[in-house]
């Protein structure tokens, strides 16, 4: 378990600040910090990672303490052993992308895990070239795996996605959320993309005015009205095909593609990156089990 | 010279009335600005060279006259030293300050003076080279330097008078320093009031002034 | 012609420019990074030389080396060192003379640089020490140059410290400006135009040399 208590005065542009954040994150969870931007989500973060001081507070992970103010506890962010990556890349300039892999290992780290990252999130090809020839979307691929090196417990992503364009951010989206699992990870990631929380997270808290006015699954925090559906799914629409009278709609609902029809005149304001909610009342499903 | 000049001038002033600007600098440089046509009425140098020079060029009122001989001192503010010639190659003294002999006639004559008790060699390591003997009178006075070369204008003016300790080296073992005087041709129809300047470093007032400033007014 | 004063004069620019560049970095690197109160007063302090005239700055060296003042004496009687009139003097001199000059593009590098990286290199368990000299300085080596060139040329063309504090002493304190000071004084101007020459034409290969580097013209000659 992750405990997590942290205050501290801030100065928002709209003037001083209190955050204020008291939360449990269970390991493996993947969860998003959301909010608008000044609510403290990059403090928060930056707290977490040792970048930055609290006035108060106390973070441990599985019961290691990496902060406690009472106790005057304050880890320096070497020793905290959590992977961060940053909303500028970090990238070393001076360095090709191999040496910046290879820079992160800690002292007689075997060599293996840069192979494995070089191959999830396929920058062989880079491996040589200085960062400042790759595009902004290969800078990510190549900055968190380098974020992963030292294999983290806690993987940080400070808005990592915000710069990129819609293709690219699926592309990476989908590394994330492939090392989130094979390294059992337990991934904090600031974003105020709705469809990115919803797609990539477990748990979301949303940030307002430096506290976490809700919290838990993002489906449930963000239906604004209760349906009253006996079925419902919330995914983002990928493709739009109208045909007479008839849209389909192709929908990405988690890591699924669903595609339904429905009535042009009806729902003629869709558009395709709208994010939806899809309630059914009569609903006969077939249900089949995995093996 | 600085330190009689005002004094002169302030004489100068209150017996004829004629108020004077007084404005020091190197000769070299004085000599310069005045090649340029700076405006100045009289030039006083401590270095023959420089009046002779302007002389030669045409830009006098007549030849360069030496109006007194400068003296040469040896002079320390250290508590535990006495000054003398035979002194500076003692061990406690590390620097000895002069003025540049190749462009300062008051250290042409203490390397003369070097040069006359066969000391020079010998002290080469510890001899430090003023700017000038104004720079001198600054690491003398700052104790930078142990003991160092000066006019005897200097340890003579008001405000280093009883400061630290001086000596008059013999001056049969130097060359004359000869102080000179030159009123300058120029366009501001001062030339009168600058030959009665001139005139009054000869009157037996002048030499008064001189006098108690350590220069000799006694010379053929 | 008397070569002593030009190689006393690249000499003292060199040793200056090592001692310098060891002492910026440590102080440009505090200037960029630090948030304490006293910043602006140390700030202040590294520019001073920027604006007082030479001679002020001499004028103070000389009264802070003699040896019967409290620091020329401490010096004296502890380390046998006198900074009046020697070489050490005149290097000890050059480097506050020339201090902003070292540390100020050291100090605009550090700044410009993006602070993520030394977080990143943080975040990494790499330590201040192995951030600054794997990451940090690594990116900027243009700023380096240039601290590096100016604080050399700087040494190079000092004169009213050396006057204050040198004692003209040939193969010790006789540098080149003061050897030109000297020819153009007892008007020997043919020695003086040499020294010159010799000094303007170096100053001016190595500056040459260093905008080339800089602005990557050689690289592409190479290629």
């Amino acid at each position: 378990m992750i405990e997590i208590f942290l205050q501290k005065k801030l100065n928002a542009p709209s003037g001083k600040m209190l955050l204020d954040i008291k939360t449990d994150i269970e390991p493996g969870k993947f969860v998003t910090l959301y909010g608008k931007s000044g609510a403290g989500k990059t403090s928060t973060l930056r707290i977490l990672a040792g970048l930055l001081k609290p006035d108060f507070g106390k973070i441990s992970i599985h019961g290691n303490v990496l902060l406690d103010s009472a106790q005057k506890i304050y880890l320096p962010p070497q020793k905290r052993k959590i992977g961060f990556v940053f909303q500028d890349y970090a990238l070393f300039p001076n360095m090709t992308i191999f040496e910046n892999l290879s820079f992160a290992l800690y002292k007689n780290q075997s060599k293996k895990i840069l192979d494995e990252l070089i191959e999830i999130m396929e920058i062989g090809d880079l491996q040589n070239q200085k960062p400042d020839r790759l595009s902004g979307g290969q800078q990510q691929r190549v900055a968190v795996a380098r974020a992963l090196v030292q294999k983290p417990e806690l993987l940080l992503l400070d808005e990592p996605l915000s710069a990129l364009d819609e293709e690219m951010r699926n592309k990476i989206q989908k590394y994330i959320l492939q090392v989130h699992r094979e390294f059992n990870l337990t991934t904090i990631l600031i974003s105020h993309d709705l469809a990115e929380v919803l797609k990539m997270s477990d748990e979301v808290l949303v940030l307002e005015e430096g506290k976490i006015i809700q919290s838990g699954n993002p489906i449930d925090v963000f239906s604004k009205e209760k349906l009253n559906g006996i079925f419902q799914v919330s995914g983002e629409i990928v493709k739009i095909k109208t045909e007479e009278n008839i849209l389909h709609l192709t929908i990405l609902i988690g890591k699924d593609i669903a595609k339904i029809k429905v009535n042009n005149k009806e729902y003629s304001h869709l558009n395709q990156g709208d994010f939806i909610t899809i309630s059914s009342q009569d609903f006969s499903p077939k249900i089949s089990k995995h093996k | 010279m600085q330190f009689a000049i005002n004094e002169l001038v302030h004489d100068f002033s209150k017996t004829t009335g004629i108020e004077c600007e007084i404005i020091i600098s190197s000769s070299g440089k004085l000599t310069a600005q005045i090649n340029e046509g700076a405006p100045f009425d009289v030039f006083v140098s401590a270095n023959m060279k420089y009046p002779n020079d302007l002389f030669e060029k045409g830009l006098t009122l007549g030849e360069p006259k030496i109006y007194a001989h400068g003296k040469l001192v040896l002079w320390t503010m250290k508590k535990e030293l006495t000054p003398s010639i035979q002194q500076l190659e003692n061990n406690h003294i590390k620097h000895i300050a002069l003025a540049n002999p190749k462009t300062a006639p008051y250290g042409n004559a203490a390397l003369e003076v070097l040069n006359h008790f066969q000391i020079f060699q010998k002290l080469t390591t510890k001899l430090v080279y003023g700017e000038s003997i104004a720079q001198v009178n600054q690491f003398v006075n700052s104790q930078a330097a142990d003991i160092g070369f000066t006019s005897k204008s200097v340890v003579l003016s008001p405000k280093m008078l009883d400061k630290g300790k001086w000596v008059e080296v013999e001056d049969s073992i130097y060359q004359p320093i000869q102080q000179g005087i030159v009123c300058l041709k120029n366009k501001s129809n001062k030339e009168k009031l600058a030959l009665k300047f001139s005139d009054f470093l000869f009157s037996t007032k002048g030499k008064e002034i001189l006098n108690t400033f350590g220069y000799s007014t006694n010379f053929d | 012609m008397d070569w002593e004063p030009l190689f006393l004069t690249f000499k003292l620019a060199f040793v200056t420019t090592i001692i310098l560049l060891l002492v910026s970095i440590p102080l440009a690197y505090w200037l960029a990074f630090s948030k304490s109160k006293i910043k602006p007063i140390i700030e202040t302090l590294v520019s001073m030389p920027l604006v007082l005239p030479p001679t002020v700055l001499g004028f103070y060296l000389l009264i802070a080396f003699s040896p019967s003042n409290g620091f020329g004496k401490w010096l004296d009687e502890w380390l046998g060192l006198r900074l009046v009139f020697s070489f050490e003097g005149l290097v000890f001199a050059s480097v506050i003379y020339s201090l902003p000059f070292m540390v100020h593009p050291i100090q605009s590098g550090f700044s410009n640089l993006s602070k993520s990286l030394l977080e990143a290199s943080y975040m990494l368990g790499k330590s201040k020490i192995t951030t600054l000299s794997r990451v940090l300085l690594p990116n900027i080596k243009s700023s380096l140059l240039t601290g590096i060139v100016l604080a050399f040329a700087h040494t190079i063309g000092e004169f009213g410290v050396v006057l204050m504090i040198g004692g003209n002493m040939p193969g010790v304190t006789k540098v080149a400006s003061i050897a030109i000071y000297d020819e153009v004084e007892s008007l020997n101007y043919a020695a003086a135009n040499s020294y010159s020459l010799i000094l303007f034409a170096l100053t001016f290969s190595i500056l040459l040399l260093v905008y080339m580097v800089n602005g990557g013209y050689l690289k592409r000659f190479w290629k």
